[in-house]
This record gives C-alpha cells, sequence and structure tokens, in this order.
C-alpha cells in the first residue's frame, strides 16, 4: 500500500514537470512556438475561455447531443438484448442483420446520417445511436443468456409471472454484464460526438479544436483538448459512481433475500 | 442433417424480408430513392465500382493506412506494456500521464496531427497509432503486471537469463491480455483511419464515401459503407484465424510441459 500511495506521488511529479519543461522548450525556441505555445499560454486561454463560459457552452452542446443518443441507444437496445437472450427465436431472426451491420466502422455513417438529418443534433444523434449500440446489445444479449437457468426456473415455480421474473430476476442478474457495455459505450459515444462534430457541423466541442487548428490559434486548440479530457475522466468517473450505487442497491436486495 | 440444422433460415427469412421491402419501398417512390437507393441498385454500383477499379485505389489507401497505423502501434504498444509492466518505477512516473491522455477521446489528436504533419498519409498514420496505443498498453501492462511472480522466480532459479525469461515466460503469459488489447485496437484502427481520411480528404474509403455523399450519388456512397464493411469483417475474421494459431501455440506449449 505504501508503494500504491508513492506511486501516485512520483506520476504526479512527472505531470508537473512537463509543464515547466514544455514552458522552457517553447520560449527558449527549442520547439516551434506555434506549434507549441508555452504552457502558460495555453492554460491561461483555457481559463479565459471556461470563464468567458465560451468552452463550457460547447461542451454542453455536445454533451447533449451525445446524451440524447446514448440514452436513445440504451433504451432501445436494453430490451432488445433481453428479448434476443430470451427467445431464440428473436436472437435466431436479428443474428444475420447484426452480423451485417455490426462491422460497419461508426464514422462510415456519418455520410448516411448528413444525407437524412442534414448538419443538425439529429445527424449526431443519430450516429451515436448506430455506434453505441453494438456493446450494448450484445453485452445484454450475453449477460441475459449467462443466467443461471435455475434462477429462472425457480421463479416460475414460486409462481412469477413471465413479465414480473424479467424485473425481479433477468435485469437485476444481467446488469453487471449491461453495465459493461454501457460503460464500453460511453467512451465510444465520446469520440463520436467529436467525430461527427468534426466532420459536419459548426459548433459543439469537436468543431471548436478542429476550428481552432484551421485559424491557428494553437493555445485554444489545446484549451479545448483539456477540456475534453476532462469531460472524458469526469464522465468516467459519474458513471463508476453510478455503478456502485446501482452495485450497492443489487447487494442490499441479494442481503436482504438471504 | 446437421448442415439443414445449421443454416440459420429465421435468420436467413427476415434478413431477406428486410431486403424485399427496401426493393420494393424504394422503387415505388422516386423520392426516398435520393436518400435509400433500391439494394440491388447498390449492388450493381458496388460491382461497377469493383471492376472497373475505380475503388481499388481508395480500397489501398487505406489498407496501407490500417496496416502501418495498427502494426506500428502493437510494436510500440507491446513493447512499451512489457517495460512498463516489468519495471515498476517506470510504471509509477508514468501512470498519471497515461491517466491524464487516456479519457481524451482520441480523435480529438487529429488537429494537432494536421498541424504538425499536414494533410498526408504520415499524419492519418500517426492518429491511428497513437488512437490505437491505449488498449494495447493498458492490457500488456495488467497483463504483465498479473503474470504469477513464481513463474519468473522459478524461471530465474533454473537460470534462465532476464531476456530469455522475457521471451520464454512473460510474454507467454501475458499473450491473452495483448490478444486482448490487439483486438479492440482493430476497429479502433478503422474508426481513424475513416475518420481523418474524411476530414482531410484526398484519398482512401472514408473520404469515397464522405464525397459520394456530398454529390448525392448515394449509391455509390453505401457501395463504399459495404467495403468498408466487409474489410471490417475480413479484417476481423484474420485476426480470430490467426488468434487461434497463435493460442493453439501456447496451449500445446503448456499441455507438453
Amino acid at each position: 500500500m505504501r508503494w500504491d500511495g508513492e506511486s501516485r506521488l512520483n506520476g504526479l511529479l512527472v505531470l508537473a514537470a512537463v509543464i515547466p519543461v514544455w514552458e522552457l522548450a517553447s520560449r527558449a525556441a527549442l520547439v516551434n512556438p506555434l506549434f507549441f505555445p508555452p504552457m502558460s499560454k495555453i492554460l491561461k486561454s483555457f481559463f479565459l475561455l471556461v470563464l468567458s463560459g465560451d468552452l463550457p457552452y460547447q461542451i454542453l452542446l455536445s454533451l447533449k447531443r451525445a446524451a440524447a443518443g446514448y440514452l436513445l441507444a440504451a433504451l432501445v437496445f436494453i430490451p432488445l438484448g433481453i428479448a434476443m437472450g430470451l427467445f431464440d427465436w428473436v436472437h435466431r431472426s436479428l443474428e444475420l442483420i447484426i452480423e451485417l451491420a455490426r462491422p460497419i466502422p461508426p464514422p462510415a455513417m456519418v455520410p448516411v446520417a448528413m444525407l437524412f438529418f442534414g448538419l443538425g443534433d439529429g445527424m449526431k444523434i443519430f450516429v451515436i445511436f448506430f455506434s453505441c449500440a453494438w456493446p450494448i446489445l450484445l453485452n445484454t444479449y450475453d449477460g441475459v443468456r449467462n443466467i443461471d437457468r435455475v434462477l429462472i426456473y425457480t421463479a416460475g415455480t414460486f409462481g412469477l409471472s413471465r413479465a414480473r421474473s424479467v424485473v425481479k430476476i433477468i435485469v437485476p442478474a444481467a446488469s453487471p454484464q449491461i453495465m459493461t457495455g454501457l460503460r464500453v459505450s460511453l467512451a465510444i459515444m465520446l469520440i463520436l460526438v467529436v467525430i461527427s462534430e468534426m466532420v459536419g457541423s459548426t459548433d459543439g466541442i469537436g468543431h471548436f479544436i478542429l476550428d481552432s487548428q484551421r485559424r491557428f490559434k494553437v493555445d485554444q486548440m489545446y484549451a479545448g483538448m483539456i477540456s475534453l479530457a476532462v469531460v472524458g475522466y469526469a464522465l468516467n468517473q459519474l458513471f463508476l459512481l453510478f455503478y456502485s450505487w446501482l452495485l450497492a442497491w443489487h447487494k442490499g436486495l441479494t442481503r436482504k433475500q438471504r | 442433417m446437421k448442415l439443414l440444422k445449421k443454416i440459420n433460415f429465421a435468420g436467413l427469412a427476415s434478413l431477406g424480408v428486410l431486403l424485399l421491402l427496401w426493393e420494393i419501398f424504394t422503387r415505388a417512390s422516386p423520392l426516398l430513392q435520393l436518400y435509400f437507393p433500391p439494394v440491388s441498385r447498390i449492388l450493381l454500383s458496388l460491382y461497377q465500382l469493383i471492376f472497373s477499379w475505380e475503388l481499388a485505389g481508395h480500397f489501398l489507401a487505406s489498407l496501407g493506412r490500417f496496416l502501418s497505423g495498427y502494426l506500428l502501434a502493437a510494436a510500440v504498444a507491446v513493447t512499451l506494456g512489457i517495460v512498463l509492466g516489468h519495471f515498476r518505477t517506470a510504471y509509477s512516473l508514468s501512470e498519471a500521464l497515461i491517466e491524464f491522455l487516456r479519457p481524451m477521446p482520441s480523435v480529438a489528436i487529429i488537429p494537432v496531427a494536421i498541424l504538425f504533419l499536414g494533410i498526408g498519409d504520415s499524419m492519418m498514420v500517426a492518429v491511428t497509432v497513437y488512437a490505437c496505443t491505449w488498449p494495447i498498453l493498458i492490457n500488456t501492462i495488467d497483463g504483465v503486471r498479473n503474470i504469477d511472480r513464481t513463474l519468473i522466480d522459478t524461471a530465474r532459479t533454473f537460470g534462465l537469463g532476464r531476456w530469455k525469461a522475457l521471451g520464454k515466460i512473460v510474454l507467454p503469459a501475458a499473450s491473452p491480455y495483448i490478444v486482448t488489447g490487439l483486438r479492440v485496437s482493430l476497429s479502433i484502427a478503422l474508426i481513424l483511419v475513416t475518420t481523418s481520411e474524411m476530414i482531410v480528404g484526398g484519398s482512401g474509403l472514408g473520404f469515397f464515401i464522405l464525397d459520394e455523399e456530398r454529390s448525392l450519388r448515394t449509391s455509390n456512397m453505401y457501395a463504399g459503407i459495404v467495403l468498408v464493411a466487409m474489410l471490417g469483417y475480413s479484417l476481423n475474421r484474420l485476426f480470430l484465424f490467426l488468434e487461434r494459431k497463435a493460442m493453439s501455440w501456447h496451449r500445446g506449449m503448456t499441455a507438453g510441459e
């Protein structure tokens, strides 16, 4: 444990050392200051952009789209995955379609979405919906398939109706794997919102970063990237919090039954 | 009989119905055809594009970028992962840096890469390498750190040198993790290649698809998507095939000892 604390400290020291080294290298023109503006300048424009509300606005726009696509995918594909896991005929009839659609790299759907939805929010939401679908669907399916059959039979023996056993037995038993799918999709969601904003948008954090580069506002570009890293980190932490909250409820349930 | 049972009739039927409905509805409505050309026309476009060699250049460009980016990332990340997994100081020094860079969606690096490398192949390969490195690196570190110390100690006791122990013990023992990382990176590589082609343009399947959409040659766009999907599918199959080969060697070795 002592070693663990030490490791965190060492790593933070290295991270902290990067800042003055970058600053000095840029100021001394060891690296091209056009590409590597001094760290102080980057951090300054980061704080200015945050305080002026520019960055939070762009990020909020992106997060709104991301959340819409992500939640829609969860809403559609968790039930579908459960149905596939419960009924073999659902799985068999969808299997080939899924196998055909899944290998499409998600960015390849951006032009299709642009065709249907133009450059608006709908386009991004559709792309995120499409790309988050597979991890959620396949993990839910796997989770339901791998439930101990005895659990389901027991529920049946005790007279639980099908609908109630889905809510009481199947969803809780499959929830660890469903959460895995949701977690994988969270990272994909962030990637796809940035991609779709870079390829076809006039706002959002993805557009902001690419646009800053094109206008040679390099310090703003780096500032945008820092904010994206912060958002990615925060989303992941938030998800873990949600996960442990859900798991605690799950644990509480099993304890009560015992 | 067994063969008959293996065929997924329900799946084929639902796929057939879907394609048939697509064909009928799009043929019936000219407005819909603009967005959704009939399946038959998409397949015809695909056929024509392939045999007129129009797509070959784009296909090879994408494949080349994919392979160089992916393989380079594999080489770099596995090596780095073994070093970081093996030497605790190295890991503790770089941990915060990794934890800081990893949550940033890798496509955000594209503007930086354009700034430094322009809009050529090297930029696309560079972003692919960057994005593919993370899953491989993290998995390799995990794999090496989770190796039973007794394995290594035993090897050392029997007089294996550091390097030999690396090749004979560390790499094989960590390989299941490494393979997982490599598999995750496979689809990431394809994502990064198509995305960077869309953003900087010029050549490649990503560029082709976006360009056909902008020129409203919709059936060509769908044909391009079919081709990308086929590329992704066959790369995945190839990977599974190679994995089975590599892992059977591994299994053979453990069984033999």
